[in-house]
């Protein structure tokens, strides 16, 4: 039976298209994104910092543990919910009330109206409860519920992983069902979804395979290396026993961004400071 | 900030539906005020609007979605939706007749009496509590609460994990679970072989 409903003319997309721009993170990671504009002037494209992750995505943040992702997803959810902007928790690692504190610490280090945040963050506890993490149908049911109370635009959920840590196999169904709800429900979206210490750094790769980036709209992956040898010490200008983190895009369908590995560092009150591309400072010959 | 820590699902609205089709009941002053005002024809519409306010508040649906799922026309859906809470007092005076604009506003009413925990739910149950206790089954109660999760059959040692230092009519529960013979392959047989342990 023919499905008229999913065929479309290429001009009927015209108005459906969204517009791409930056949802801003609150960290550098935003002008590694890129818009590029045809300027009329001078005849040529240009170029510019995208402002954020591209409205409307859904990007899939991994890295081994301890390379600050859930920092990042957090410092992201601040950030916009203290704009105004509300945001969809769901916390299936951190029980609600570590993730409150922890939230309310960014806000007040970033100078950020925490009243603002407190009122435009709903979290889905699914850390608590196993049937959010084990039934889809449950957990969508609830976020559409949450999504719809609070009228929000960006959802975060920490971990990925963490819904199907024990059935692998159903990596993919999964993520894509959730990439689908998201796309549904026009929501911005930072997946987190973990490495295993087997997983190289350079790929996209998680748990579940390549399940998560394959799916979804783009790939950040943060990554840390213990500096061990003379070598590695040149190479980062750090000492041996030091930690040099590392951030990088890996891949997103949606717009142009950096391909560079940019050094970022954990602040001592937990935020994430991305530096330089590691080009620019990595010594070595 | 807030949290949901619980499943939104169609269990759930289930369970919401009936609390405001009881509440819309309770409203209207019980069912016998209904009886008497000869206003029972309209329950059903009030059961179809309590799923509407329901579905459309916790389960987010669109109203296509509701009407589909409810069997009824989406015009209905949305003449439930759009009711205004306030007619309900003037239907009941007998100045308003159309039935689902009524039970529409009525049904909102008593969700909007639910969020804000106006509707005595905690009360009733102690009532419920206090009335099984009156007739001497309040234990049952109690069993069955404590047992919630194990997987039957059960033996001895998994009852006593969980009841230990109970007493029914003066009874120690480990002297009453001690004559009862195992495994207890359901609640319903449990609850069985507990009351005959205990009748005399």
């Amino acid at each position: 039976m023919a499905m008229e409903e999913y065929v479309f003319e290429l001009q009927e997309l015209k108005n459906k298209a969204p517009k791409i721009f930056g949802i801003p993170t609150g960290t550098k990671l935003d002008e590694m994104f890129y818009a590029v504009n045809y300027d009329e002037k001078q005849d040529k494209f240009i170029k510019k910092p995208l402002g954020g992750i591209p409205y409307l995505s859904v990007m899939n943040i991994t890295g081994i543990p301890d390379t600050g992702k859930s920092l990042l997803v957090e410092q992201f959810a601040v950030y916009q919910a203290a704009r105004n902007y509300p945001v969809l928790f769901v916390t299936v690692e951190s029980p609600a009330h570590f993730l409150y504190t922890s939230l309310k610490q960014k806000a007040q280090v970033l100078g950020l109206d925490f009243e603002k945040v407190e009122e435009n963050v709903i979290v889905i506890d699914a850390s608590q409860n196993a049937e959010l993490r084990e039934n889809m149908n449950s957990l969508l049911d609830t976020m559409a519920y949450a999504i719809k109370k609070k009228n929000t635009k960006n959802v975060v959920i920490d971990s990925v992983t963490g819904l199907y840590e024990h059935r692998e196999v159903l990596a993919r169904q999964i993520v894509r069902q959730l990439f689908n709800f998201l796309k549904k429900w026009n929501q911005t979206a930072l997946l987190v979804s973990q490495k295993r210490s087997s997983q190289s750094s350079e790929t996209a790769e998680a748990a579940g395979g390549l399940a998560v980036a394959h799916i979804v709209d783009g790939t950040v992956v943060m990554d840390k290396e213990i500096i061990s040898s003379k070598w590695s010490a040149s190479l980062y200008h750090k000492k041996i026993g030091e930690v040099v983190r590392t951030i990088r895009i890996d891949g997103c369908r949606l717009v142009p961004h950096s391909s560079d590995t940019y050094i970022f560092e954990i602040t001592d009150t937990g935020l994430i400071d991305i530096k330089e591309p590691l080009s620019k400072i990595a010594g070595g010959d | 900030m807030e949290v949901i820590g619980k499943p939104v699902n169609e269990k759930n609205i289930d369970s919401i539906a009936e609390r405001i089709f009881h509440e819309s009941i309770r409203i209207l002053g019980g069912l016998r005020n209904l009886v008497e005002y000869r206003n029972l024809t309209w329950l059903p519409s009030l059961a179809e609007a309590a799923y509407v306010i329901a579905l459309k508040n916790e389960s987010i649906k669109t109203n296509r979605e509701i009407a589909e799922y409810l069997g009824i026309t989406e015009q209905t859906v949305k003449n439930i939706l759009s009711a205004d809470d306030n007619r309900v007092m003037e239907y009941l005076k007998g100045e308003a007749k159309e039935k689902e604009h009524i039970a529409g506003g009525l049904a909102k009413l008593a969700y909007k009496a639910i969020k804000e925990h106006r509707d005595n739910l905690e009360e009733r149950i102690e009532a419920m509590e206090e009335g099984a206790k009156s007739l001497g089954i309040d234990w049952a109660v109690h069993v069955l609460s404590s047992i919630k999760g194990l997987s039957f059959p059960v033996r001895k040692e998994e009852l006593l994990e969980r009841l230990r230092g109970y007493k029914i009519k003066g009874k120690d529960m480990e002297s009453i679970l001690n004559n009862l013979s195992y495994p207890i392959n359901s609640p319903a047989e449990l609850l069985h072989a507990i009351r005959e342990s205990i009748k005399d």
